[in-house]
C-alpha cells in the first residue's frame, strides 16, 4: 500500500469514527468504545507476540489489574485522568513484577506461566473482598469529568466518554507505531528471530522481553482503566483466561505481522461475535473454528490477506523487481 | 492426627484426575515439543462419553470407561496428525494457538451436543460401599482411583523403560532427526503418543462420572491445574508430574481444612513458592 | 445463564415468562397491545449481561427487562438500568445489596425484585429453633458473597433463637466446585449437629451425593440444603430420596415450592404449567411467571409504559400469585411473600421428590426489614 493511499485511507477512517455519535445509534457508539479498548489491548498484545515472540495467555490479568486500580481511584478521586494514569502505571507495575519471574524461561514455560499469573490475578480479584469486592466487584464507579489544565468537562452520555476514549486510543496507538519502528522495536524483532544471535550481537535477552512484556501489560492496563467509567462496574470475569483469549484470537485474526493487524482485528473480533452471538448462543465454536483455519491455512490473518489483494492489484510489469525491504507498514 | 490423615487421603484420591491429565500433558510435551491446550477438553470429553454411555445407555462401567478412552484416544491422534503435523517446522506458537482453538471449539461442541442439565449416574454396584479409614468411611471408589492412578504410574514407567516402544519414544523425543535416521518411524511414534495421552486424559474423566458432574468447563478448570502442576514437576518430566500432582492433591486438601478464606488462592501460591525457589521445577534440569 | 451446572434456572425463567406472555396474549395482552419476549444468556458474565441490556433497550426495543439468576450481574446491571430508565423485574438473583444498597440507598428505583432473597434461607433458624439436640452447626459454603450471606443471616438469627448454640465449622467451596470431598471431609472433622449448605443448583447435588458417599448422613441430626427445593436439585436426588438414603435429616427450602400454597391460583397455574412444559414449575419459572402478571397489573393501573408511571403504579401493590399474596415494599422494590421450609421426602403422588412436613413463617420474622443495617459477612 503506498504512501499516499495510506493517508487517505487513514484520513478517510479518521473522519468516520469523528462522526460516529452523528450518525450511528447510542449501542453502534457503545460498541465502538469497546473495539477501542480491544484494540489498545491487542496492539499491546502484539507488541509481545508479533514482535518479540512471546506468547501470553494472561493479559487478562493486566487489564484487570487497570480496571480494578482505576475503579478505586475513582471512588475515592473523582476524577478520570488520575484514574487512567494510577491504573496503567500500575498494570505495567504488577507486569514488571510477573514478567521478572517469566522471561528467564522458554517460550513454551513462559506461555504457561502468563496462564496461570493471569488465572492468580483472578483467583485474587474474587477472594479479596476489601479491596475487589470479592465476586460482587465494585459497583457505583462514577464516569467521572475529565479534568485537564484547569478545565472540567463532565462526561454524562456514552457519546461524549467515546470522544475521551478515541483520543486516548488514537495516542497510546501512535506510541506504539513509533516504538516499533524505534531502534527498540527492531531489537525486539531480533530477539524474535533468534535469541542466540540476538545475544551475540550484544542484545540483552532478557531485558528486552521484559520490556516488551511490561509494555505489553500497560497497554492492557490503559485499556482495562477506560472500562470502569463505561460500565460502572468491575467484576472479577474480566481477569479469567476466557478474557485474555480476546487480544490473543483479535491479533491472530487480523494478522500478527502487519501493525494494523490487531487494529483490524479487535473491529472483527467484536463485530462478529456481537452478530453471531445474536443468532446462536455457540459463538465459541465458530470461533474456535475460525483460529484452527487460521493457524493452519491464513498465519498472516486478514491484513496479510488484504495487502496480497492490494499488492496483485497494483501488478508489477515484469522484470522490475519489488522495492527492497518492503514489510509490515 | 486421624482428621490431618483421613483429609490426606482425600487429597490422594483427588490428586489421581490431576495425575492421569498431567501424565498425558507431559508425555505428549516432552515427546512432541507440544503444549496440548486442549488436554482438558479431551479429559472432558471422555467424561461426557462416559457418562453417555454408562449413565444415558446403561452401558456396563467399565466397557463404557474403555469404550471412551479408546474413542479420544483416536480422536487424539487424529487431530496430531491431520491438524497439527503440519505445524511441526513453525513457531511453536503456532501449535500452542492452535490447540487453544480446539479448546474453544471443542468445549463448545460439547455444551451444543449435550446440553445443559444432567444427572451423576450412580457408582457401580462393585465399587460402591466404604473401608473404615482413620474412624470415618473411606469409600470404595476412592480406593479404585488410587490403584488406578498407581497402576498407570507403573505401566508407563514400564512401558518407557522396558518395551522397544518406550525407547522408541525416548530416542524420538530426544533427537528426532536421529531416530528417523535409525530407521524409527517418528511421524508413527507422534501418532502414538498422542493416542496414549488422550486415552489417559480421557480415562480420567470418564472414571470421574459416578462421582462428579462433567460440565463445559471442566476441562478449562483442569487445564490450568495441569499447567502448575507441569510447573512445579518439572517441564516435560514424568515423575516430576506424579509428584506435583500428588502434591497439589494433598495440599490442596490441607488448604480447605487449614485456610478456608485461600482455597482458590492456593494453588498459585505453590506455585509461586516453587517457582522461586527451583524455577526449573523439583525434577526440572 | 443457559450453560452449566446452573443452566436450568435460565431455562425456567424462559418457561415462565412464555407460558404468562403466551395466557395474556390469548385473553387479549396488556390495554390491547400483544407481548413479545427475547432471551439471551448473560453466561454469567456481568460485561455479557450487561451488553445484552443495552442491546435488548436500545437495539430491540424492551420495554421491560426479566430474570438474571447471577447476583454480580444483577450488580451489575443496577447502574445501567438507570442509564436506561427501563425497569426489570428481577426474579432470581438474592443478594441482598441489590435491593438494600442500590435501591434503598442509592435510590436506583428500575430495579423491582419479584423472588425472595437470600433472607428466606434464614428460615433454617427458625426451622430448628426447637431441635435441642442441633447445637453444633457448620457450613460448607459457597465461596462467595451467596455464601457468606446466608451464614451471616442465619447466625445471626440463630444467636437470637438458641443462644445455646455454637458454630464450629466452616468449609469454602468456589463457584464451578466439582469436587467437594475435601470440604465435607474438612465441617466433618468438627463432629458438627447440623450442616447448611450453600453451593446450589447442580453443586447441591454433587455435594450431597459426594456427601453420601462420606457416610455424613449417619453422624450428622440435620443437614438443612440453601434452595434444596429447587426441583433441578430434587430431580438430581430422588433416587437417594426414594431409597431413603437421607435418613429423614435432609431438610430445604426454596424460593417457590410448587405444592405450596394449596390455593385454585397456584393449583392451576402449576397444572398448565406440566402440561405446556411437561416438568414440574422451578421458583425461577413461578417468580417470572409473577413478574409478567405483575407488569401487567402495572401497566394497566398506570395505563402507560413510561417507567416513572409504572413505578408508581407499583406502590403499596398486593397481588394473588402462585406463591401466594406478594405485597410490594417501597422503601426497597422488593415483593415480600412467604415460602415454607420442609423435609425432602418421597410423595408418591409426585414424579420426583417434595419437601414436606412444611412449616411457614412469617417473613416479619425471618426477613430483614429497613432501616438496614450493613450485613457484616465476617466469616
Amino acid at each position: 500500500m503506498n504512501p499516499a493511499t495510506r493517508r487517505w485511507a487513514l484520513a478517510a477512517l479518521g473522519g468516520f469514527l469523528l462522526v460516529l455519535p452523528l450518525v450511528g445509534s447510542r449501542y453502534v457508539v457503545y460498541l465502538t468504545i469497546h473495539i477501542l479498548l480491544l484494540a489498545v489491548n491487542a496492539v499491546g498484545f502484539n507488541l509481545l507476540f508479533g514482535y518479540t515472540g512471546l506468547l501470553s495467555f494472561g493479559q487478562a490479568g493486566f487489564y484487570a489489574v487497570g480496571a480494578y486500580t482505576c475503579a478505586r481511584i475513582l471512588l475515592a478521586w473523582p476524577s478520570l485522568l488520575p484514574g487512567l494514569v494510577g491504573g496503567t502505571a500500575a498494570a505495567a507495575a504488577a507486569a514488571f513484577v510477573l514478567g521478572y519471574l517469566s522471561v528467564r524461561h522458554t517460550r513454551i514455560y513462559f506461555a504457561m506461566l502468563t496462564l496461570a499469573f493471569g488465572m492468580m490475578i483472578f483467583s485474587l480479584a474474587w477472594k479479596w473482598r476489601a479491596v475487589t469486592g470479592g465476586d460482587d466487584g465494585l459497583v457505583g464507579v462514577p464516569r467521572a469529568p475529565l479534568e485537564l489544565l484547569g478545565w472540567t468537562v463532565p462526561l454524562p452520555t456514552v457519546e461524549r466518554y467515546y470522544y475521551v476514549v478515541l483520543v486516548v486510543a488514537v495516542l497510546a496507538i501512535a506510541l506504539m507505531y513509533r516504538l516499533v519502528h524505534s531502534p527498540l522495536g527492531l531489537a525486539l524483532r531480533a530477539v524474535r528471530d533468534s535469541e542466540v544471535r540476538a545475544g551475540h550481537v550484544g542484545l540483552n535477552v532478557r531485558v528486552l522481553r521484559l520490556v516488551a512484556f511490561t509494555v505489553a501489560g500497560a497497554y492492557a492496563g490503559l485499556a482495562g482503566a477506560l472500562l470502569p467509567p463505561l460500565e460502572n462496574t468491575v467484576t472479577p470475569p474480566i481477569a479469567h483466561w476466557t478474557a485474555s483469549a480476546e487480544p490473543v484470537l483479535a491479533t491472530l485474526l487480523g494478522g500478527i505481522r502487519h501493525f494494523a493487524g490487531p487494529l483490524v482485528g479487535a473491529f472483527l473480533l467484536v463485530a462478529v461475535k456481537d452478530v453471531i452471538v445474536r443468532f446462536t448462543v455457540h459463538w465459541s465454536l465458530v470461533l474456535g473454528a475460525v483460529v484452527v483455519v487460521l493457524v493452519l491455512g491464513f498465519r498472516g490473518g486478514v491484513a496479510s490477506a488484504v495487502e496480497a489483494l492490494l499488492v496483485r492489484a497494483q501488478a508489477r510489469p515484469r522484470g522490475v523487481p519489488a522495492p527492497a525491504g518492503e514489510e509490515a507498514p | 492426627m486421624e482428621v490431618l490423615a483421613y483429609q490426606g487421603l482425600i487429597g490422594l484420591s483427588s490428586a489421581m484426575y490431576l495425575w492421569l491429565i498431567s501424565a498425558g500433558l507431559t508425555i505428549i510435551f516432552g515427546v512432541l515439543g507440544v503444549l496440548n491446550f486442549a488436554h482438558g477438553s479431551l479429559f472432558m470429553l471422555g467424561a461426557y462419553l462416559g457418562y453417555t454411555l454408562y449413565g444415558l445407555a446403561g452401558f456396563p462401567f467399565g466397557l463404557a470407561v474403555a469404550a471412551s478412552v479408546g474413542a479420544v484416544a483416536l480422536l487424539g491422534a487424529a487431530v496430531e496428525r491431520g491438524l497439527l503435523r503440519p505445524l511441526y517446522g513453525l513457531d511453536p506458537s503456532y501449535q500452542l494457538l492452535l490447540t487453544f482453538g480446539l479448546v474453544l471449539f471443542l468445549d463448545d461442541l460439547a455444551k451444543l451436543v449435550w446440553g445443559g442439565v444432567f444427572r451423576i449416574p450412580p457408582i457401580p454396584g462393585w465399587l460402591q460401599g466404604a473401608v473404615v479409614a482413620f474412624g470415618r468411611p473411606f469409600p470404595h471408589y476412592n480406593l479404585f482411583l488410587m490403584g488406578v492412578g498407581l497402576l498407570v504410574a507403573l505401566g508407563l514407567w514400564l512401558a518407557f523403560d522396558r518395551t522397544w516402544w518406550g525407547r522408541a519414544v525416548r530416542a524420538t523425543a530426544s533427537d528426532r532427526e536421529m531416530a528417523s535416521a535409525l530407521g524409527i518411524r517418528t511421524p508413527a511414534v507422534f501418532s502414538s503418543v498422542f493416542f496414549l495421552g488422550s486415552g489417559l486424559a480421557a480415562l480420567g474423566g470418564a472414571l470421574s462420572i459416578p462421582v462428579r458432574p462433567v460440565s463445559p468447563g471442566v476441562g478449562a478448570a483442569m487445564i490450568v491445574q495441569a499447567f502448575i502442576i507441569t510447573v512445579i514437576g518439572g517441564l516435560g518430566n514424568l515423575r516430576g508430574a506424579f509428584v506435583g500432582s500428588l502434591l497439589v492433591g494433598v495440599l490442596s486438601s490441607y488448604g480447605t481444612l487449614w485456610f478456608p478464606e485461600f482455597e482458590l488462592f492456593f494453588i498459585f501460591a505453590i506455585m509461586a513458592g516453587v517457582l522461586l525457589v527451583r524455577p526449573q521445577g523439583l525434577f526440572g534440569p | 445463564m443457559a450453560s452449566g451446572p446452573h443452566a436450568d434456572y435460565g431455562r425456567q425463567i424462559e418457561m415462565g415468562a412464555q407460558l404468562a406472555i403466551e395466557e395474556i396474549n390469548a385473553a387479549g395482552g396488556i390495554l390491547g397491545c400483544r407481548l413479545e419476549m427475547r432471551f439471551m444468556d448473560d453466561e454469567n458474565r456481568p460485561a455479557v449481561g450487561v451488553r445484552n441490556a443495552r442491546f435488548l433497550v436500545t437495539e430491540w426495543g424492551a420495554h421491560f427487562l426479566y430474570g438474571t439468576d447471577s447476583s454480580g450481574v444483577a450488580m451489575a446491571l443496577g447502574p445501567v438500568l438507570r442509564e436506561l430508565d427501563r425497569i426489570q423485574f428481577f426474579t432470581h438473583a438474592a443478594t441482598h445489596r441489590l435491593t438494600e444498597e442500590l435501591v434503598a440507598q442509592q435510590k436506583i428505583k428500575q430495579i423491582v425484585r419479584v423472588s425472595a432473597p437470600v433472607y428466606q434461607d434464614a428460615v433454617a433458624a427458625w426451622l430448628f429453633r426447637d431441635r435441642r439436640d442441633v447445637r453444633r452447626w457448620a457450613t460448607i459454603g459457597a465461596d462467595y458473597e451467596y455464601g457468606y450471606a446466608t451464614w451471616a443471616i442465619f447466625r445471626e438469627q440463630m444467636r437470637r433463637l438458641r443462644p445455646d448454640v455454637e458454630f464450629v465449622g466452616a468449609a469454602w467451596a468456589p463457584f464451578l466446585t466439582t469436587d467437594f470431598s475435601p470440604h465435607i471431609a474438612a465441617v466433618m472433622a468438627t463432629n458438627p449437629d447440623g450442616i447448611i449448605a450453600t453451593p446450589w443448583a447442580g453443586e447441591a447435588v454433587t455435594l450431597l451425593r459426594q456427601a453420601l458417599l462420606q457416610g455424613v448422613f449417619d453422624r450428622i441430626k440435620v443437614w438443612f440444603q440453601a434452595m434444596g427445593g429447587s426441583v433441578d436439585v430434587l430431580e438430581g436426588i430422588s433416587p437417594e430420596v426414594k431409597e431413603g438414603r437421607f435418613q429423614g435429616k435432609l431438610y430445604a427450602t426454596a424460593r417457590y415450592l410448587h405444592n405450596w400454597p394449596n390455593t385454585e391460583t397456584n393449583r392451576s397455574f402449576v397444572s398448565r404449567f406440566a402440561k405446556r412444559w411437561n416438568r414440574m414449575p422451578n421458583y425461577s419459572a413461578e417468580t417470572t411467571y409473577s413478574a409478567v402478571y405483575i407488569t401487567k397489573a402495572a401497566v394497566e393501573k398506570a395505563r402507560s409504559l413510561q417507567t416513572d408511571r409504572v413505578i408508581a403504579a407499583l406502590q403499596g401493590m398486593r397481588i394473588e400469585t402462585p406463591a401466594g399474596l406478594r405485597v410490594f415494599r417501597s422503601e426497597d422494590h422488593q415483593f415480600v411473600y412467604a415460602v415454607p421450609a420442609g423435609k425432602v421426602v418421597w410423595d408418591p403422588r409426585y414424579p420426583i421428590a417434595v419437601l414436606g412436613e412444611l412449616k411457614v413463617f412469617d417473613p416479619k420474622d425471618y426477613w430483614r426489614w429497613p432501616p438496614f443495617r450493613p450485613l457484616e459477612l465476617s466469616k
